[in-house]
């Protein structure tokens, strides 16, 4: 207890104890003093008249503690005695405690870690000034494909039209290989207009960002970097501003470093896959007029909202379509406010998790009111005896207050360890695109978070044990023998509907996880068109300076690809230049058919572009349905050939041969007539549950592209066959960097990241949830054979089989956990409809899911009365009698 | 001088510390003097039990305290009357005089 007394004193000095009692002292003194005095001049002798004044002011002592009580050091001396008192109770039933604690540490701290996401992604400021004033500008397509990138002709309306944005500034992302007295490497680069970094609103820390005099045609290359780069790239030298590094083998002067979380990374319209690393300038004065590749982030004007920005830019564009119809018919434009943009999709995954950690608690705390329930019954006796020493209810109530308070906190200082592990793991298993996540943490807010939900739980499960124990006629608990079996029959009762309330957020949670899991599954097993098994993937970008000529660059890559088909191990490799699922936008354009009329300006039938090697279908196992595939001499000469996948012939040739047909694909500055020779099975690119869409293959040397993805086929573990491919690239070009080394099974798993989060973390959440309730029932039940030993044993006596009561106990439990699933399946009709948008291939009320986990809880809680039961089974008859 | 005093009820002790405020400003030993005086010495309050009332009508805002320099040179803490505090005063003087009229009336009765 020295701890104890050692807080006591502290509390006491903290609250000025020693001020006030040294106050009343004071009073009490001169009282005494002025009626000696009067004493004296009533003729005593000097100590008589002390004795007497001491005499008639009474017991100076206890004066002064009830003097001190009323001052208010009595709420404390209180506080501290029920806390003295409350940690002696919780030392002395440690099962009791040590479960409490465990059950209210996994809610409390599964909660915070859910919490400290939310926190960081959808309630803390953006890392950008005055962020609420920040949008994207976007156009969307005749299709209704949203966030679709803009032309520079549109893009330069925009900026000459728009009467809503302080700055707009446009951007894209690239790749560029940088070289130098090191390793060549490629980086993700974005391509802004100057405004860019005073849109944002964010300062270098080194140097300066583009000014808006950077993109004239004289000046010279200038690049910002990132912290990163900067410290891993160039060892955090602080003199790197106006030196000159290499991107695509020409020079470019460093002016500035951005601070380390500076990123401005929009991943589903990323041309990379991955945050920028350095900022180049983007001449938008040397671009062409057409060509959707930009985005456009704009600071409104002071008291403009995002809508009447996007009403602006709805008018801005349908004057675009009417001008030059050819290009932008049907095109409108949105203003996205920059939350929404970042995190728009997964805001609604994250309030449900919140809202299934919500349960988690709450089940939580009903489990812990039970188990204070059966406490407070070993209890009843020095509860009762208290009250008849004089305590009121209230008093009492705020002594047992006091008990779960310790307990939520205890728990509390267990969920924040909980949360921190529980945050590790989210951060392991986040998708890629939640960059933001590696930020999160055990921060003030969420500290504060797990403060008030502490404070609520402690109150939520010590209230109702609490009133409920002093509302007992006590005085039957004084009486010997006396068992107050009416207040352990309610008490029963009162634990019955926490078990059934358990039961039934626990069925609502499974069946959410099991549509979840449902769900995943069905992604799992669409059919992707391709055979994602042994495949290694790695991206190879030739730099523009070392490798003007298309010619150069096709033999490179056949060059590559003979030395790696060389290669013990490989079974087939080919190239792509924008691999399935790599995590950025591929390309797409309009195109016509030859011998068809033209169609009126703008409504040009549109299809996906690739570029491909024949080596390309059979690495990734797509079938060649009709015609054949590209020949080796397509694959080193421009023979003018393009391949169509099924859903491309199915659209626009319906009924027809494809075979030998000649298309115009609007990817060249002059028309291009090709002949199609062959049609290639559908492969789904960039979603996974979109129908499929028509895509034209063209052979690498009729539309070369400097930066291809290497797909190889391989007899065994694919990654390991990484480094004997690097090296033959090495042989090749000793400054040649190579990235993005991949198997594809790895691409495919970070594809469905963000659906696997979800299923897993709710799954996770459910499984708690049903191992509580599980805890829960079995708690209940162990009680109610308990209170019932004299009845079974009674039974057995006279001839009841051990099977009997075995089967009497089980329908009890079994009977609660009926109610609570059909609560909950009630409740689960109405909240699953939450995750419609997050279900694929299975209704938000999908009855064979529910029944499924009705029945998975039913069995869980068989399992859970099975322990309580066989012991009732066991029960002596003999010794139960007597003991009564 | 015991037969001399008349019992407090339980509750006037409020009353009579805020009747002994009334006049100005005291301390405690000045309240309990001011109450024998006032009673022509029929009213002997416990004096000790003065404090605890005492503190317990200042949080109730019916008084106010400070600390000061007493006559003989000594610290003393003088207690004021607020405004609610002879608000109050009236109050608890009214439902003294219903008492005393209540009780006379029943002793006449008989």
């Amino acid at each position: 207890m020295k701890l104890y007394n050692l807080l006591r004193d502290r509390l006491r000095a903290l609250l000025g104890r020693e001020t006030v009692i040294h106050d009343i002292d004071r009073e009490m003194r001169l009282h005494i003093d002025l009626q000696t005095d009067a004493n004296i001049a009533a003729g005593m002798s000097p100590e008589d008249a002390r004795q007497e004044a001491l005499r008639s002011f009474g017991n100076v002592n206890k004066i002064r503690d009830t003097a001190y009580d009323v001052r208010g050091g009595g709420l404390i001396e209180t506080l501290a005695q029920d806390i003295r008192y409350g940690v002696r109770v919780l030392v002395k039933h440690k099962a009791f405690t040590a479960v409490a604690v465990l059950t209210l540490g996994l809610g409390i701290g599964a909660n915070t870690a859910i919490f400290s996401v939310v926190n960081e992604l959808l309630l803390r400021p953006l890392p950008y000034r005055d962020a609420a004033t920040i949008v994207t500008v976007w156009e969307v397509s005749p299709r209704g494909r949203h966030q679709n990138t803009t032309s520079p002709s549109n893009f330069r309306s925009w900026l000459e039209q728009n009467t809503s944005f302080q700055s707009l500034a446009a951007f894209f992302d690239m790749r560029t290989n940088l070289t130098g007295d090191f390793e060549p490497e490629e980086l993700s680069v974005q391509i802004v207009t100057p405004p860019f970094f005073q849109t944002l609103g964010v300062d270098p820390i080194l140097g300066r960002t583009f000014d808006p005099g950077d993109d004239e045609a004289d000046k010279p290359s200038v690049t910002v970097l990132s912290y990163g780069l900067w410290q891993r790239r160039f060892g955090g030298q602080s003199d790197i501003v106006g030196k000159e590094i290499k991107l695509n083998g020409l020079p470019v002067v460093v002016i500035g470093v951005m601070p380390p979380n500076f990123q401005f990374y929009i991943q589903q319209r990323s041309g990379t896959g991955r945050p920028a690393e350095l900022w180049s300038v983007l001449h938008l004065g040397k671009l062409g007029d057409y060509g959707r590749f930009l985005g456009g982030v704009a600071r409104l004007k002071p008291g403009v909202s995002p809508e009447n920005a996007a009403a602006e830019m709805r008018t801005i564009a349908a004057r675009r379509a009417a001008d030059d119809p050819q290009h932008n018919l049907n095109f409108s434009a949105e203003v996205l406010p920059l939350r929404e943009q970042f995190y728009g999709t997964v805001r609604r995954p994250l309030w449900l998790l919140l809202g299934a950690v919500g349960f988690v608690l709450l089940i939580a705390c009903a489990n812990v009111a039970s188990l204070l329930l059966s406490l407070a019954t070993s209890r009843e006796k020095e509860i009762a005896l208290r009250a008849a020493l004089g305590a009121r209810r209230s008093r009492i109530i705020r002594q047992l207050l006091t008990e779960s308070l310790l307990l939520a906190g205890v728990g509390s200082v267990l969920g924040l360890g909980f949360a921190w592990l529980g945050i590790k793991g989210l951060i392991m298993i986040s998708p890629r695109d939640l960059v933001n996540l590696h930020s999160v943490g055990l921060n003030m807010p969420v500290m504060l978070w797990t403060l008030l939900i502490a404070l609520i739980t402690g109150v939520l499960f010590g209230l109702t044990p609490a009133l409920h124990i002093t509302r007992l006629n006590l005085n039957d608990s004084l009486k010997e023998g006396g068992k107050g079996e009416g207040g352990q029959t309610s008490n029963r009762r009162i634990r019955s509907v926490f078990v059934v309330s358990e039961i039934a957020l626990a069925v609502v949670l499974l069946a959410g996880a099991g549509l979840l899991v449902k769900s995943f599954l069905n992604l799992q097993q669409i059919d992707r068109g391709f055979n994602t098994d042994n495949v290694l993937t790695m991206v190879v970008r030739l730099p523009d300076s070392k490798y003007s000529q298309d010619p150069q660059i096709i033999s490179f890559f056949r060059q590559a690809l003979e030395q790696t088909r060389a290669l013990p191990g490989v079974r087939s490799a080919g190239i792509v230049n924008y691999l399935p699922f790599y995590g950025g936008l591929g390309s797409a354009t309009g195109f016509k058919v030859l011998g068809r009329p033209a169609p009126p300006p703008g409504q040009d039938p549109t299809t996906n572009v690739r570029v491909a090697d024949n080596g390309y279908f059979q690495a990734l196992g797509i079938p060649v349905l009709r015609g054949r595939n590209f020949s080796q001499t397509e694959d080193t000469e421009p023979k003018r050939v393009v391949l169509i996948n099924d859903a491309f012939a199915r659209k626009y040739f319906p009924g027809e041969d494809p075979i030998g047909k000649r298309v115009d694909v609007a990817m060249f500055d002059q028309p291009t007539p090709t002949e199609i020779i062959g049609v290639v099975g559908n492969v789904r690119y960039e979603s996974l549950i979109d129908d499929f869409e028509p895509y034209v293959y063209f052979a690498h040397p009729d539309l070369t592209y400097s930066f291809m993805t290497l797909v190889i086929r391989t007899d065994g573990d694919p990654a390991a066959l990484a480094p004997a491919v690097q090296r033959e690239i090495r042989t090749l070009d000793p400054n040649q960097p190579v990235s993005d080394v991949r198997t594809m099974n790895q691409v495919m798993s970070e594809t469905v990241s963000r659906a696997r989060f979800n299923t897993l973390l709710l799954t996770l959440f459910a499984a708690l949830a049903t191992l509580l309730s599980a805890v829960g029932i079995f708690g209940v039940m162990n009680y109610s054979v308990a209170l019932r030993t004299r009845e079974i044993g009674l039974r057995l006596a006279i001839g009841a089989q051990p099977h009997q009561v075995l089967l009497l106990i089980l329908k009890q439990g079994l009977s609660l956990t009926v109610i609570g699933v059909v609560l909950g399946l009630a409740a689960a009709f109405a909240l699953t409809r939450l995750l419609s948008g997050l279900l694929f291939g299975v209704a938000a009320v999908d009855a064979g899911t529910f029944a499924m986990m009705s029945l998975l809880l039913i069995l869980v809680s068989i399992a859970a009365c099975y322990l309580p039961a066989r012991r009732a089974m066991k029960i002596d008859p003999l010794q139960a009698l007597r003991y009564e | 001088m015991a037969q001399h005093k008349a019992d407090l009820l339980q509750g006037t002790l409020d009353m009579l510390i805020l009747k002994a405020l009334s006049h100005g400003e005291l301390h405690g030993y000045g309240i309990i003097q001011r109450i024998r005086q006032l009673s022509d010495e029929m009213l002997h309050v416990e004096q000790g039990s003065l404090y605890p009332a005492l503190y317990r009508i200042e949080q109730k805002g019916w008084v106010s305290s400070k600390w000061d320099v007493h006559e003989t040179g000594r610290d003393a803490k003088f207690y004021k009357l607020t405004r609610s505090g002879r608000k109050q005063l009236g109050v608890e003087e009214a439902s003294w005089d219903r008492l005393v009229l209540a009780v006379n009336k029943l002793r006449q009765a008989t």
